[in-house]
């Protein structure tokens, strides 16, 4: 980089970084608002594991999301779905000698009724190993008629969620689509004897067909699907790594 | 023009600036010295493996033999390299499924060195040795994957910027693939879609 452009470089960081960045939009955030509703704080706990904590009100979001990148402009990765309750999240045995991005968002989108499965005894067998499974991959199911609404309200909550056992280790969930603009479905389960749900599939938006095959201690759990929409982003928080410590890795 | 769009203007030339610069010179992870690269690749389909530009896609669940479908990048000699991408499993009906590959390419040696692969319900696990190494491969989810291949040292790989596995390595010619590739105890179908794929060395 010659001494102008990085001069001018500097500069430009400068001012972004004095917007918190968020003026440059990103690839994956067009449309994103340039608020913040959600204050982010990032402390290096050892020289190669940050923790992460937030606080802020995110009313009627469903929870929030956590990501990171290692360059300004991203690629953003999408580390967990945090429930609403959760307020910190550690990332550990980072990269070392590294620069390091964080946010977080919360995000919304109303979740069906949940359906109970209880799936029959027994592992995926060889022959069900085998099968083609063509009912698995995510699609649309074009239906006429369906009546559609803003993926944040609750007008766009998914009806009709049906689970069709498959096999002793696979479930097809159909659903009827009531929300626009969506940036995708989650597909969430909760298997018996936990507290929560927690994400199972990250679906694109319009899909109201998809296969889950189950792990075993999804034999009896609840499922629901919810539209997905993305609120403010925190501010940007940022650390760099340091040298990895003798012992880790 | 306006003003105010003489402003946006401007605000965008300088943000696609800012984007370029940063990009330069902080795309690559750990300390620096590295030159950004651009290795060739041959495309490899067998079976049932189908390779659409960066989506791989195994369309049966046929359990033995070949079934892959697979970037193959060039042989590198020593020095120290490093892989950058983003994978996403849209769709697995299957199971065990190979997704990033560093094989030794030494004439006496020549064979898979290290196999990050994916178990149905998102566990990924380093195929030699069965370490998991992340529960990130959900459906749907886009995972991110850093190696740094320190020929002669060490290889290390990163998931979602968090250190998962680490391995001596020997010397000699190693080269890189991703893809979706039946393991020897996988099968399909599974389709996998790459992204931001990135290579440098020093």
């Amino acid at each position: 980089m010659s001494g102008s452009v990085r001069a001018l470089a500097a500069a430009v960081l400068a001012v972004a970084g004095l917007s918190g960045i968020s003026g440059c939009a990103s690839p994956d955030a067009p449309r994103e608002p340039r608020t913040t509703g959600t204050v982010l704080t990032v402390t290096r706990v050892s020289p190669v594991d940050a923790k992460l904590s937030w606080h802020g009100k995110a009313p009627g979001a469903a929870g929030r999301i956590v990501e990171f990148a290692t360059e300004p402009r991203g690629p953003w990765t999408i580390l967990t779905y945090a429930p609403l309750s959760q307020t910190t999240y550690r990332h550990p045995d980072l990269i070392p000698e590294t620069h390091f991005s964080y946010r977080v968002r919360p995000y919304y989108g109303p979740a069906s009724r949940p359906v109970d499965v209880a799936l029959p005894k027994g592992a995926f067998t060889k022959a069900e190993q085998q099968e083609e499974h063509t009912w698995a991959p995510p699609r649309t199911i074009r239906r006429a008629g369906v009546r559609t609404s803003p993926a944040r309200g609750p007008a766009a909550t998914p009806t009709d969620l049906r689970a069709k056992i498959m096999h002793a280790n696979g479930i097809r969930f159909t659903w009827t689509d009531h929300a626009e603009g969506e940036r995708g479905y989650l597909l969430e389960d909760r298997p018996r004897g936990d507290d929560s749900f927690r994400p199972v599939a990250v679906l694109d938006p319009d899909i109201n067909s998809f296969g889950l095959i189950t792990l075993p201690n999804e034999k009896r759990a609840s499922y629901r699907v919810r539209p997905v929409t993305y609120g403010e982003r925190s501010n940007i928080a940022r650390l760099t790594t340091g040298e990895r410590p003798a012992g880790r890795g | 023009m306006s003003t105010k769009y003489r402003v946006i203007a401007g605000i965008s030339a300088a943000c696609g600036l800012l984007l370029a610069a940063s990009g330069a010179a902080h795309a690559e992870v750990e300390p620096g010295g590295w030159s950004s690269e651009s290795p060739g690749f041959k495309v490899q389909e067998r079976g049932c493996g189908q390779v659409d530009n960066l989506t791989f896609t195994l369309t049966c669940s046929t359990a033995s033999g070949d079934q892959r479908a697979e970037r193959r990048y060039d042989t590198y000699n020593g020095g120290t390299h490093q892989f950058e991408g983003y994978f996403r499993v849209t769709s697995m009906g299957g199971t065990r499924i190979s997704l990033k590959q560093t094989f030794n390419d030494t004439d006496g040696d020549a064979g898979p060195y290290f196999m990050l692969a994916v178990e149905r319900g998102g566990r990924l696990y380093a195929v030699h040795g069965g370490d998991t190494l992340s529960n990130a491969g959900t459906v749907g989810a886009t995972v991110r994957v850093n190696t740094v291949h320190d020929v002669g040292e060490e290889h290390r790989t990163y998931i979602n910027g968090s250190l998962k596995h680490t391995v001596d390595s020997p010397g000699g010619s190693f080269y890189d693939k991703f893809g979706a590739y039946r393991t020897s105890s996988g099968n399909g179908p599974a389709t996998v879609v790459w992204s931001n794929v990135k290579f440098w060395r020093k």
